[in-house]
């Protein structure tokens, strides 16, 4: 009972508080950006500039095979921007790539300087051989540079380079689970940092507000434990987490995700991070002199994110960094067909964790109440 | 209702003790006074005492409870104002009160007849934020009072509060006190422990250095003088004389007989002056 009292407490003073609301407004702005700004599939096809300084008949021939991997079966008439004047190309749009034609070598100048990326100008040589030169920027990786030369050196069996590249096995890492467009993908990493991770310095903050209070001396002197104290606190921004987390989720995902399992997940892992938050605060006096210690836990907390959208870099250190179990859980949460079990075993890790670092936190909060 | 015995407490955890080897008990109903200059060791006994501190070395019992394995019970008896007001600043003084009320196992007093008591009426839904600081330690100290606690510990209970306001809460502790409340009054201000004060201790440096009753140490280290201002050729004198030495007696007739006297007062050594004697230290 006592702890129902500190906990509807706790919820009406953090209604009256500021970051109850820099929370949910927060969650407005992300919400927005979802909805109007990131789209729901990047541009990331490849961009290739050509300019085909080459005969007619040959040119045709290209461009024909060009046709053949085009997804529309015809070219587009464009125009090009570069160094203040425009120049007209042809766009094949292939499922990798854009593929610009180009009409003269100034235009192929022109783009390299303004856009900063690779050209290529093909012509024929004195020997009537196919010449590919390279204009590149210089960023280019050497593995790119070998790759070019390669793959233009017959003499490396060119047959064999093809033939090896089409018997390339591509397999989907999640059978079962339907991929989720670039909008989607967004929403797990506002749910981590917005939803669970957000509790761990939002805990932080109100514990600091009332240290400078006095409140927990006060609070200490009562029938209460402090623990219902710090699982009251816990609870209010557990239920704020949850509420910033459905306005993100619900106008842009509807009804796939699997919502008892979001909340599920939403009060597990906002346990874990609020407790280890609530440990953290038990050693310093004020957010001053907490901020280097809490900057250091950001900074680790941030790295899965870059796993995240580059599934290339995926070392197995980063996986037992909290924030990229939850990634992933709320990533199942929300495909159609995601991993459930997954995010069950996750959020029983989460709950044991954070248990085992609360009656830590609590230990040393009765350790250190007079500070 | 407190048994202390052998007390140390070190902050570094070496054996430089902010409390170092303090023993004393207190009596149930009585008014103990703990004296002492800041950083004496005053807090740190208290804050032992009442759990905010662990205890490290020695031996303590608080309303029946033993310090060591403190639970949750024992705050049904004990009522703690601190010096420094602590109260929920976005909450109103009633709803404090309130809030507090429910955080008991024991029948808790009225907030509004506590409002009244320590003179907040009329303020009570205003927001604690916005209460001077008087009034936040007004609502601190009835915030104390909520549980009835039978073991009272009042830290600087008038520190900072005008005279009238200062009166007013001395006059709830004697009533407090009248009802069987045992308090642990803990301050600098002689004045306060001398008028309240069944018995006080003196702390420096951590050590205890006396306990007995402000009237015992008065009758053993105050000296009995009268007070005197009287004009002498035109000029005004001030002197004391002592009225247990014969040739001072002496002294006190010749000057009322000859002289004309301005003012004449018996004077008592105060318990600030017993203090400095004892402890040869200050009380700021």
């Amino acid at each position: 009972m006592k702890l129902w009292y500190s906990f509807s407490k706790e919820l009406i003073l953090s209604s009256k508080s500021w970051y109850f609301y820099i929370e949910l407004g927060m969650a407005l702005v992300l919400l927005v950006i979802l909805l109007f700004i990131v789209p729901e599939d990047f541009d990331s096809k490849g961009k290739e500039y050509l300019y085909l300084d080459l005969p007619q008949v040959v040119q045709e021939r290209y461009m024909k095979n060009l046709l053949e991997e085009d997804m529309n079966g015809f070219a587009d008439q464009v125009e090009l921007g570069a160094d203040n004047q425009t120049y007209k190309a042809m766009l094949y749009e292939t499922k990798e790539s854009k593929i610009y034609l180009l009409e003269s070598k100034q235009a192929l100048d022109a783009i390299s300087n303004s856009e900063r990326v690779p050209v290529v100008h093909m012509r024929v040589n004195e020997n009537k051989q196919i010449v590919y030169t390279y204009y590149l920027q210089g960023y280019e990786t050497r593995k790119l540079q070998n790759l070019l030369l390669v793959y233009h050196n017959r003499l490396a069996g060119h047959d064999v380079i093809e033939d090896y590249s089409d018997n390339i096995e591509v397999r989907r890492l999640y059978e079962d689970s339907e991929p989720l467009n670039d909008k989607e993908n967004m929403i797990p990493v506002f749910l981590t940092f917005n939803g669970s991770l957000m509790s761990l310095f939002i805990i932080a903050a109100y514990i600091f507000l009332d240290k400078n209070e006095g409140i927990i001396k006060a609070y200490a002197i009562t029938a209460s434990s402090v623990w219902h104290y710090l699982l009251s606190k816990i609870g209010v921004i557990i239920v704020t987490s949850i509420m910033t987390s459905l306005i993100i989720t619900l106008p842009i995902m509807g009804n796939q995700p699997n919502y008892p399992a979001m909340i599920l997940f939403l009060v597990t892992s906002g346990f874990f991070a609020a407790s280890l938050g609530l440990l953290l605060t038990s050693y310093f006096k004020d957010i001053v002199e907490a901020f280097g210690a809490m900057y250091i836990v950001i900074v680790i907390m941030i790295m899965p994110n870059i796993s995240y959208f580059t599934p290339s870099w995926d070392p197995d250190w980063v996986k037992i960094i909290p924030s990229y179990v939850m990634l992933q859980s709320f990533k199942d949460i929300i495909s159609v067909g995601g991993n459930m079990t997954y995010v069950m075993v996750a959020s029983l890790a989460f709950s044991m964790l954070g248990l085992a670092i609360f009656i830590l936190a609590n230990y040393r909060f009765k350790k250190t109440l007079s500070l | 209702m407190i048994k202390v015995k052998n007390l140390y407490h070190s902050y570094n955890n070496d054996e430089n003790y902010a409390v170092n080897d303090v023993n004393f008990e207190i009596e149930k109903g009585e008014i103990f006074g703990f004296l002492g200059p800041s950083g004496a060791g005053k807090s740190t006994t208290q804050n032992i005492l009442v759990g905010l501190l662990q205890l490290q070395k020695g031996e303590v019992e608080v309303a029946g409870y033993d310090v060591k394995h403190i639970k949750d019970k024992m705050f049904n008896k004990i009522g703690m104002s601190f010096e420094q007001s602590n109260v929920y600043s976005k909450m109103s003084g009633i709803e404090n009160l309130e809030f507090y009320r429910k955080l008991f196992d024991v029948k808790t007093r009225d907030p509004k007849e506590l409002i009244k008591l320590v003179g907040l009426d009329g303020k009570e839904n205003i927001k604690a934020g916005n209460y001077s600081k008087g009034m936040k330690h007004r609502l601190t100290f009835a915030r104390s009072m909520i549980n009835n606690p039978e073991l009272w510990f009042l830290d600087e209970p008038t520190t900072g509060l005008d005279p009238s306001i200062a009166a007013n809460i001395k006059d709830i502790i004697k009533q407090e006190n009248e009802k069987g409340a045992t308090v642990f009054l803990t301050t600098h201000n002689m004045y306060i422990a001398d008028e309240l004060c069944n018995r006080v201790a003196f702390i420096v440096d951590g050590k205890i250095r006396l306990i007995d009753s402000p009237k015992a140490l008065k009758l053993k280290y105050g000296e009995k003088l009268v007070e005197m201002e009287y004009f002498k050729d035109g000029e005004l004198i001030k002197d004391h004389f002592s009225t247990v030495i014969e040739s001072e007696k002496a002294r006190i007739i010749e000057v009322i007989k000859n002289y004309d006297i301005q003012t004449m007062h018996t004077k008592e050594a105060t318990l600030e002056e017993i203090f400095i004697k004892v402890t040869g230290r200050g009380l700021v």
